[in-house]
């Protein structure tokens, strides 16, 4: 099998780039058999490339270890899960799992339009293959061929690192690729609206549900990686600004600038340039992202290989899409002409514009902290990192104005909004906001950027919840329906604004969960079993936490050894339980690792760490003298947020998403010329 | 080295059904369809922006009904949103119930798209007739001579004139 998967990853790049060839010469000649050929050849690139991943697999299932990549991302006794998961552990197999996520992607798109689209089509298989037919090219000759053999046999591999060996780290980089690569159809799309010089607004149409598809990826695929990190990195953080979270970060700033500037076009057929600028760029950062998780360009925890020849292949892709792109916009420019123009600055139309431009912003300030080490550099020989305080005085204010736009962009009138209006409009949440403004003064606290967050956010929730309360309150009184399904119809029938409000209100959430870590709580204690740790919460009331004792194992599983303490946890005398924390010592890596207790509740997360255990060899050796340890324990409020407001995303996007039921088209509807006006524009 | 045949067969086997499976086009002449399916990408183009003026139409009178705009804020925005749409209407190579194509690509429920066609249908019907508004759009019914909306005189005889001149506009 993993022969064949070879042999499949050789034949599967001259197929690409022969269907690269005959789509696009195809589609400049108009032959349709050419074109034929084109699309078969995507789908038999989907089957090579599955071929081929089910062959790197196969080597992980039987420990086929004379390859370097096995040898190096498992061991013998790594769980049957993890070694599935080997195909994207490391980078030779996660590049080709992007490649078949591309391809299956790419499959999707064409199959799907086989009927329709159809003078998209030729462009769009030719540029779906060139894409996959350079990772193909980096596959096989940029020496990170996963089926690269080394000259012997060793008989065991070096282990999966254990930090990865966690669930969040199983879906994350999958879900991230989803992102990526769904995104690739979009670009794919425009590429060839600029070929085919059908330049009007069908690309976008037809390609919505790809770029809210891939939105939806690479949102969760972050969030998965933040989990992972809150859970697995033992510090109690969830982000840290490292290089490898800013470019998953990067492509989804662009992205959500896209999703939002494609509804002017669509409405108002203005921003025609900015649109194909943004979904270049957008796809470009896809790339850039995958290039910097999978070459060790930057040094972060992600860092993997250091391998130059990939660097200069991926940026010379980079370049060559760049050039392409602007070539292209330059040459169609006549026919991106904008249709309107801004009529005024306070208008639907400028907040979308605005938001566009602090969400570009954000990403140039993103892309600058993390390109800035490699730039000290170049020009001083000195790598200087900018660490997490640059990223967040910047993207804070940032992130507020863009939170307060997720409440003003729904509401404010299209074209021009005059100041009745804006009064009508935002007098009561405004005046909500101040009152959380005032209320958490009053309260005492300081923290401005907690403060305007849970302001911005109250103003921004109350804009939400009476848009819903206001529609449906005017749905049902027109239609004669009972709340309830007032509601229900008032969301379906116009699943994208109702579902985008939803989006709006769980970003809210998160953004409150992150202002929530101004109010975080440390206590650092050393201890003796028997010993209690008092810790405060910013709501009141305090845990008592008791260290119970310390015992230890030596060779289970994959450890070398490993130390857990025990803590009897109460709050308020009332007992919660036992939890442990641990540190071990794996047998792959030489590095001893934490694992954290967390009890997690609505409001708040305790988070316990054994920071320290001074005598660790005599703790170790099980000597009762030993017993002291020093922990670290943590309030961490609202933490739980970032999870609930990751789910209402989700159900936020899936509504946005979900297809209309098929249509159904009465013929005596249409002869009896419908209903009447007020009816049918009845809320929804 | 002799176990590998077998691998090395399958490995030959594997090109010989994708070049056949690529090829098979050429060979036979099979044609994937090139012609742009609604016939007219002009047409189908004047369509959506239809389809978005009679939406932004729509969004306009859902923001009266929910208290968003006022009643001054309206009748200014219906004015102008109902004269883009008139004369999107008015434009010429649209059939009268839009052929629906690429609607499973559309947002709107089904009803909602059903309803819009038909309401395309009516406005053009009553601007043929002269019982559409041109202030608002509103289609009042047959021997009307005001809106029954916004009270406009509803004159036939300068139908031509209007829908000319917004035609060069739209």
């Amino acid at each position: 099998m993993t022969y064949l998967g070879e042999i499949a990853l050789w034949i599967a790049l001259p197929v690409a780039i022969w269907g690269m060839v005959l789509a696009y010469a195809g589609g400049r000649k108009g032959r349709g058999d050419l074109v034929l050929s084109g699309e078969r050849s995507v789908y038999a690139l989907t089957f090579l490339l599955l071929l081929a991943s089910l062959g790197v697999i196969d080597a992980f299932l039987s420990d086929r270890f004379e390859y370097w990549y096995v040898a190096n991302y498992s061991n013998r006794n790594l769980d049957t899960f993890f070694k599935v998961a080997g195909l994207w552990a490391g980078q030779r197999g996660s590049l080709l799992f992007w490649a078949l996520l591309l391809a299956f992607f790419s499959s999707i798109a064409v199959w799907t339009n086989r009927k329709k689209n159809r003078e998209f089509m030729p462009y769009v298989t030719g540029t779906l293959l060139a894409i996959s037919s350079f990772f193909l090219i980096v596959l096989l000759f940029a020496e990170v061929n996963p089926f690269e053999r080394l000259e012997f046999t060793p008989a065991d591999g070096r282990g999966l690192n254990p930090q990865l060996q966690n669930y969040w780290m199983t879906i994350h980089p999958p879900t991230l690729y989803l992102g990526f690569t769904a995104f690739t159809v979009p670009f794919a799309f425009a590429l060839s609206a600029l070929l085919s010089g059908r330049l009007d607004s069908r690309w976008i149409v037809v390609t919505r549900r790809w770029t809210l598809m891939s939105w939806f990826f690479l949102s969760n695929g972050i969030l998965f990686g933040m989990r992972w990190a809150y859970e697995e990195l033992g510090w109690g953080g969830y982000w840290f600004w490292d290089p490898v979270e800013n470019a998953s970060l990067l492509p989804w700033l662009t992205a959500t600038a896209f999703l939002h500037s494609i509804q002017i076009q669509e409405n108002r057929g203005m921003l025609k340039v900015w649109n194909m600028g943004l979904v270049i760029l957008t796809f470009l950062m896809t790339i850039f992202a995958t290039f910097l998780t999978r070459s060790g360009l930057i040094e972060s925890v992600h860092s993997f290989a250091q391998n130059k020849t990939i660097s200069f292949i991926f940026l010379g892709f980079m370049g060559f899409v760049l050039a392409v792109g602007v070539i292209l916009v330059l040459w169609r420019l006549p026919g991106l002409k904008s249709e309107n123009q801004i009529e005024s600055f306070l208008s639907r139309e400028s907040a979308f514009l605005f938001n566009n431009l602090i969400l570009l912003g954000a990403a140039f300030a993103v892309m600058w902290g993390t390109l800035f080490p490699l730039i000290t550099e170049g020009l001083t020989g000195e790598k200087i990192s900018v660490g997490p305080p640059f990223f967040n005085r910047v993207n804070v204010p940032i992130g507020l104005v863009l939170l307060a736009l997720a409440g003003i962009g729904p509401v404010i009138a299209w074209r021009k909004a005059s100041k009745r209006n804006l009064r009508k409009n935002f007098a009561l949440p405004g005046s909500v906001g101040a009152g959380v403004a005032v209320g958490f003064l009053i309260l005492g606290v300081r923290d401005w950027m907690a403060v305007a967050t849970f302001a911005i956010g109250a103003f921004v929730l109350t804009i939400i919840a009476r848009e819903f309360w206001k529609g449906t309150k005017a749905r049902a009184r027109i239609q004669g329906e009972g709340l309830g399904p007032a509601l229900i119809n008032l969301v379906g029938r116009n699943r994208r604004r109702w579902g985008g409000y939803i989006v709006h209100a769980a970003i809210v959430v998160i953004f409150m969960a992150f202002a929530g870590s101004a109010f975080n709580q440390t206590v650092r204690q050393t201890a003796n079993p028997g010993d209690t740790i008092r810790i405060a919460s910013p709501f009141g009331h305090a845990y008592t936490l008791r260290y119970e004792g310390i015992s230890t194992t030596q060779r289970v599983g994959n450890t070398v050894w490993q130390a857990v303490a025990l803590l009897s946890v109460s709050r308020e005398g009332e007992a919660l339980g036992g939890y442990t924390t641990e540190k071990r010592q794996y047998q792959a890596i030489d590095m001893v690792a934490t694992e954290v207790g967390i009890h997690s509740t609505f409001f708040e997360d305790l988070y316990m760490i054994l920071a320290d255990v001074p005598d660790l060899g005599g703790a170790i050796s099980n000597d009762p003298g030993s017993q002291r340890v020093t922990f670290e324990i943590l309030i961490k409020p609202l933490v739980s947020w970032i999870w609930y407001g990751g789910l209402l995303l989700t159900v936020g996007t899936l509504i946005a998403l979900w297809p209309p039921p098929p249509r159904r088209m009465s013929g005596a509807e249409v002869a009896s010329g419908g209903r009447r006006l007020e009816k049918t524009a009845a809320p929804g | 080295m002799s176990g590998e045949l077998p691998l090395l067969l399958a490995g030959g086997l594997l090109a010989a059904a994708v070049v056949l499976f690529i090829l098979h086009p050429l060979v036979k002449g099979l044609e994937a369809p090139l012609e742009v399916d609604d016939d007219d990408p002009g047409k189908a183009e004047l369509e959506h922006r239809r389809r978005v003026a009679l939406g932004a139409l729509r969004d306009a009178e859902y923001d009266f009904a929910t208290g968003k705009l006022d009643e001054t804020d309206y009748r200014r925005l219906r004015g102008e949103l109902a004269r883009d749409a008139l004369a999107l209407l008015e434009e010429e190579g649209a059939a009268e119930v839009p052929s629906g194509d690429g609607v499973g690509e559309t947002e709107e429920a089904p009803g909602e798209i059903d309803s819009l066609e038909a309401e395309i249908a009516r406005i053009r019907s009553g601007l043929r007739e002269g019982t559409t508004c041109r202030a608002c759009a509103h289609v009042n019914p047959a021997g009307s001579r005001f809106c029954g909306r916004c009270g406009a005189p509803l004159a036939r005889a300068d139908r031509a004139e209007v829908g000319a001149g917004e035609v060069e506009e739209g």
